[in-house]
């Protein structure tokens, strides 16, 4: 019945206002107040966006604003829409929720964020008496955001100097922004910024401060000299381009680099750091015995061409890259596949294989993860029965380019250029990979389906094609993105690839990154020293990505060689590569230079008699996950592959380090079964020729005279009594000069 | 009622009425009642209050005031100065300071609570026990709904607030029994005539923005519940034919955003971000049952027609059925996967209609619990060309009809019509206007719905303050 009554509705009027007449006479403004363009920085300046505030997932007391304002018309209808007349309150523009919170004339968890004189408070009265309007469609984007000077350099603390800011959108227009940014300092020890970008030296030292716009973190160098007063350059000779670049940075900072290493602590420094053992007697009699003036030179060289190199850096890609065997054969990574996977990085590391083509082969390979070691990308990186892009992605960028761009799955990068563009595209390269059962049952055949839908926009589910970071289109491709992916990303041009992998090899020699940590590269985290950066990034380039001529250059150079030993100026530096980091051994290499010192081989399971600690990597692990290896790897921090971040692998002393050391079987077992004493105590050594040798063998280095005495003291009469030397040869193993690399 | 009564009433009403001001404060005691809760509810109860008490201090009532914090007592009578209040909102060091991150508060305040703490902490005017309130309503019996429906007569003038562009339509409602449509303005409620949209007259309502309007069953009484967001909140009774305020109820510290009268005229119950569902009397503004179970705002309240059961729902899409008179829970109803915009009954009390954020409009049978027709995207937006990404589709609105149809409105800028069995039977648009106005930017939607008691006319009230209206006349034969 109702429906036949509906039949015959008439329109009667359209609609009538209560107060048309105050409508027109709302009062005309002199310049049009935007949403995005003036209202959102306001926001964001006064912190309402944050990630502590309403910029939090959930918001804050029941309103929600996305962080740091990703989603801008998401934000719009949230003010304006979501309960209307509470937050703004077009009628009454003063009695809008927005501004009374904001000024703290009620109520605010979050406090008093200005005041009702204040320019912010203007801006946002203004839009409201403006009707609170959306500009979506008429603002020009923010496309970079510069600041006025790049560099500050102040002769001493408490002194201050103001940073301006200017934002260029992208119609070229420009526009102060210092009212409207938010700064930081990286290291307030050194200097410190206000909300007003006032900066203000506290004490010396480097660092940098910041300046936020829009969705970029743009910085500026901070340089407060120490005292002039007592500083004069040394002067040391420079070998080649790294030094160079180290000592300008170095004089520019009035710090003075140590002295040049002497030869023994050069040899084991070195082979630590090439051979990934302590040096062998005989090497360190050899290295003595040369005269040639350029034995430095030439024992790098040597210890380049050996396997033992290629199969260092094969063990630092396995970690990077998660190599791990298990038994559980959906996730695909069978021991025969990470064994594979091994052999085939083994092959290019020896072979000199160019990086940027060892990585562009893993990138595009499809095919068997047991018989195609490079697929193993696909199944190792993400220990997952599944194929997850968006963890791959992730991983991905944090191996190959240093950079994390997870934090754009969910917002734009808070403190880094990358937007979630960037980020859905990119994941987009890898949505099509699959994993299908081979012809045995723990085969899997790794491929791209291109006809995969790519990932999705999580504002707005928009489709986001496979596109390289910083790039604004979409790759161009018809079939496998990747192809596309490899050429890019190990292009010479992609800097992002080149400098990440130079600041890596940096770090593995000098014990610190240009860049630390090394991957987590981003905009608020700039190099120590850029220039430096850039030379080994173009020398890594220039020689076709070739691994040793870097490290050759490097350990060649003079900063490489330099004492651990600091002086009055320097010893405050960690940073700028005035002296030698004292660098803990990585566990492998403990290991092995343990079995090198004692010659008492190490077995491991799973692997053949006199495997070296160096070619072992974590096997078995079924469908509970993987296993992460050796008990010793454990306790000595080696990296337990459980993600593939740097930090993976530890540097810190621990006490069970310690006593595993004094007590337990790694080094009790081995001071007598290799019979090293034994036999120099049957061929007649002398106690003090013993001694020696055993200083020499642990240390690399004679004792000094003091040393000596002492344990000379120590054998006393009883010098055919094993025991004494095994008790001095406990120490020195145990002694933290042999558990460094200094 | 008896005529001491009637007089105590009036004394309450102009105190409510005065209390904010300080200018009775000369010749009559300072009160918690009147001076110092209202500081409180604007500086202090969003974390000391009712539903966060940090350091275990509620400020929001005058017992919990005197009981302090987990600190202990926080007002010492007569030591104002050892009344550890007293140090921390008059703390120089701004980091120590309360409100925290805030200026302090203005001098003349911490006088008031200074001297109300010095002469004994009083809690009201009449002495220290405090006198029932009587607010002198009497509820129509249910039965007695015969005679002619109540019609706004000889009301008074009221003065508007001038604004500077119509305030939004938040409240919307229509008579029972009467030709009459009540429409929330910014500080006034008007009485409209839904024929023509002319205003037949006002009350005042200057307590800040009414955002919710309820007749009562009998016509008689509209039930006007708002405030002022996050100053103020309160529920006024007022007589429909002479506009005079019956009762005022309710004492929050946030605008409330949900209420509803009693069949019998009995009760009320209001809700807001407070979380807490509150049913007072109407007989003398105690508070009857506090009901807890929301976890967010609650946004919709409505009673169901017979008095037995009463509906509310919050800001997370749950919707909970309480008994009306015991506040013992029924059921909850859950289908909403965001806000509820709006409850209301079926005037057989069987059927209860929901709406919300999420696009959803569903129509619950109570006996069971269960939804019997559900409409998801009731209000679907239209999505242009090439554009990604959720357009708002929440429906903010539902009302009844006499004969069980439905009109609901939307985000999308539509009123819908429905029939007793959930199809659409008509669509009308508010945007033929839109061109008239200075709206470049800004998004005009229809924010509240009603059906006149005969069904004959749709009325619909939107974001710019405009009110709308169709036939639905039958056909003339």
């Amino acid at each position: 019945m109702f429906k036949s009554i509906v039949t015959w509705f008439s329109l009667i009027v359209v609609a009538w206002s209560q107060l048309v007449g105050n409508l027109s006479a709302a009062e005309p403004v002199a310049s049009e107040v935007g949403f995005r363009r003036d209202v959102m920085p306001v926001l964001f300046r006064a912190g309402c966006n944050s990630g502590t505030c309403h910029g939090s997932a959930r918001g804050k007391d029941g309103f929600m604003l996305s962080l740091f304002g990703y989603d801008a018309k998401g934000d719009y209808e949230r003010i304006v829409n979501e309960i209307v007349g509470r937050r703004v309150n077009t009628a009454a523009p003063e009695q809008s929720l927005l501004l009374l919170k904001a000024t703290g004339a009620v109520a605010h968890t979050g406090g008093k964020l200005f005041a009702n004189d204040s320019e912010h408070y203007q801006t946002l009265l203004r839009w409201i008496t403006q009707g609170a309007p959306d500009d979506s469609d008429k603002v020009p984007e923010t496309v970079a955001v510069i600041l006025f000077e790049d560099r500050l350099m102040f002769e001493k603390a408490g002194v201050g100097k103001a940073l301006k800011v200017t934002a260029r959108a992208s119609d070229g227009s420009t526009r102060d922004v210092t009212k409207l940014a938010r700064f930081f300092s990286n290291n307030e020890s050194v200097a410190k910024i206000d909300a007003n970008g006032m900066v203000t030296s506290t004490g010396p030292g480097d660092t940098n401060v910041f300046a936020r716009f829009s969705r970029f973190t743009t910085g500026a160098e901070v340089i407060v000299l120490p005292p002039e007063s007592g500083f004069k350059w040394s002067n040391p000779p420079e070998v080649n381009f790294i030094d160079k670049l180290v000592f300008e940075r170095l004089n520019k900072l009035r710090i003075t680099p140590s002295e040049l290493c002497d030869d023994s602590t050069f040899l084991r420094r070195v082979t630590l750091d090439l051979a990934a053992r302590t040096p062998t007697i005989a090497e360190y009699d050899s290295f003595n015995a040369d005269t040639k003036p350029n034995k430095r030179a030439a024992k790098i060289d040597e210890l380049l061409t050996n396997d033992a190199f290629a199969d260092f850096w094969t063990a630092i890609w396995g970690e990077q890259l998660r190599i791990m065997g298990g038994d559980y054969a959906p996730v695909g990574t069978l021991v025969k596949a990470a064994d594979t996977y091994y052999e085939w990085i083994r092959k290019q590391m020896r072979a000199g294989r160019p990086l940027n083509e060892f990585v562009a082969e893993m990138v595009a390979s499809s095919g068997s993860n047991l018989s195609n070691g490079p697929v193993n990308l696909y199944t190792m990186l993400v220990h997952k029965p599944q194929f997850e892009p968006k963890s791959f992605a992730a991983d991905f960028s944090q191996v190959f380019l240093g950079v994390q761009i997870q934090c754009a799955e969910c917002h734009n990068h808070p403190f880094d250029r990358w937007t979630m563009d960037d980020y859905y595209g990119f994941v987009s390269f890898f949505t099509g990979m699959k994993r299908k059962p081979g012809v045995e049952p723990r085969e899997r055949r790794i491929f791209c389906d291109p006809t995969a839908a790519p990932a999705r926009h999580l504002v707005d589910g928009r489709p986001m094609p496979a596109k390289v970071l910083g790039s604004i289109d979409p790759v161009k491709t018809t079939g496998d993105p990747r192809k596309e992916l490899a050429i890019w990303l190990t292009s010479p041009e992609n800097e992002m690839f080149s400098r990440n992998l130079a600041n890596r090899i940096w770090a593995q020699l000098l014990g610190r990154g240009i860049i630390e940590p090394v991957d987590d590269v981003r905009a608020s985290n700039p190099p120590v020293n850029g220039p430096l950066l850039d030379a080994l990034s173009k020398r890594l380039v220039e020689s076709k990505f070739d691994l040793r001529t870097l490290v050759r250059d490097i350990c060649n150079s003079r900063v490489y060689q330099l004492s651990a030993k600091p002086n009055p100026s320097n010893f405050r530096d960690t940073r700028q590569f005035s002296h030698a980091h004292l660098r803990k051994l990585r566990a492998d290499v403990l290991l092995d230079s343990v079995v090198v010192v004692t010659g008492v081989k190490r077995g491991f399971g799973g692997f053949p008699e006199g495997t070296r600690a160096i070619d072992y990597y974590p096997r078995g692990g079924g469908t509970e996950g993987p296993n992460f290896g050796d008990a010793f790897f454990a306790t000595f921090g080696r990296s337990s592959r459980g993600t593939v971040c740097a930090c993976e692998t530890k540097r810190e002393p621990t006490l069970s380090q310690t006593l595993h050391m004094a007590v337990g079987d790694t080094v009790r077992d081995r001071l007598n079964a290799g019979g090293v004493i034994k036999k120099m105590v049957d061929d007649k050594f002398t106690p003090d020729q013993i001694i020696e040798n055993l200083y020499i063998r642990t240390l690399c280095r004679p004792p000094n005279d003091e040393e000596k005495v002492a344990m000379r003291s120590l054998v006393g009469d009883a010098v055919k009594d094993t025991s004494a030397y095994e008790d001095i040869f406990w120490s020195l193993l145990n002694c933290s000069e042999f558990a460094f690399n200094h | 009622m008896r005529p001491k009564d009637t007089l105590k009433f009036l004394i309450v009403i102009l105190l409510c009425h005065y209390g904010n001001g300080l200018r009775a404060q000369d010749a009559k005691p300072i009160t918690f009642d009147d001076h110092i809760a209202p500081i409180f509810k604007r500086h202090c109860v969003q974390c000391h209050g009712e539903t966060k008490q940090k350091a275990g201090l509620d400020l929001s009532s005058y017992l919990s005031t005197k009981k302090g914090g987990g600190g202990g007592p926080v007002v010492l009578s007569g030591q104002s100065g050892s009344s550890s209040i007293i140090k921390v909102i008059t703390a120089e060091n701004p980091a120590e300071r309360m409100p925290p991150e805030n200026d302090a508060l203005p001098k003349e305040q911490v006088a008031l609570i200074k001297a109300w703490i010095d002469s004994g902490l009083r809690q009201n005017a009449g002495s220290a026990a405090a006198p029932t309130r009587i607010l002198g309503f009497t509820p129509a019996a249910m039965t007695n709904i015969a005679g002619p429906a109540p019609m706004p007569s000889k009301l008074s003038a009221v003065e508007k607030i001038k604004t500077t562009r119509p305030f939004p339509i938040l409240a919307l409602a229509s008579s029972n029994r009467a030709p009459l449509i009540a429409s929330a303005s910014y500080g006034a409620i008007d009485f409209v005539d839904p024929k023509d949209r002319t205003v037949m007259g006002s009350v005042a309502f200057p307590e800040g923005e009414p955002q919710i309007l309820r007749f009562s069953k009998s016509g008689g009484v509209l039930l006007a519940a708002g405030g002022r967001p996050v100053q103020n909140g309160v529920a006024v009774l007022f007589d429909v034919v002479s506009g005079k305020r019956l009762a005022e109820i309710g004492n929050e510290s946030d605008a409330i955003i949900a209420a509803d009268i009693s069949a019998d005229e009995k009760s009320i119950a209001i809700g807001g971000s407070s979380r807490i569902v509150k049913i007072f009397s109407t007989k003398d503004g105690t508070l009857l049952h506090t009901l807890v179970k929301h976890t967010d705002w609650v946004t919709a309240i409505a009673f169901s027609p017979d008095g037995k059961l009463l509906a509310t729902g919050d800001r997370t899409g749950l919707i909970h059925i309480w008994d009306a008179t015991s506040g013992g829970v029924v059921f909850p109803l859950s289908e909403h996967k965001a806000s509820v915009r709006s409850l209301a009954w079926r005037s057989d009390s069987k059927a209860l209609a929901s709406s919300g954020d999420d696009g959803l409009v569903v129509w619950w049978d109570v006996s069971k619990g269960w939804p019997s027709i559900s409409k998801p995207d009731a209000h679907p937006a239209q999505r242009p060309a090439g554009y990604y990404g959720k357009i708002p589709n929440g429906v903010l609105d539902v009302a009844f009809g006499p004969k069980g149809e439905l009109v609901t409105c939307g985000r999308d800028q539509t009123v819908k019509v429905w029939a007793t069995d959930g199809q659409l039977v008509k669509t009308f648009s508010i945007l033929e206007e839109q061109s008239k106005t200075n709206t470049q930017g800004i998004k005009i939607f229809p924010t509240r719905v009603a059906l006149t008691f005969d069904g004959a006319i749709l009325v619909a009230g939107d974001s710019a303050g405009r009110i709308h209206s169709w036939s639905l006349k039958p056909p003339k034969k």
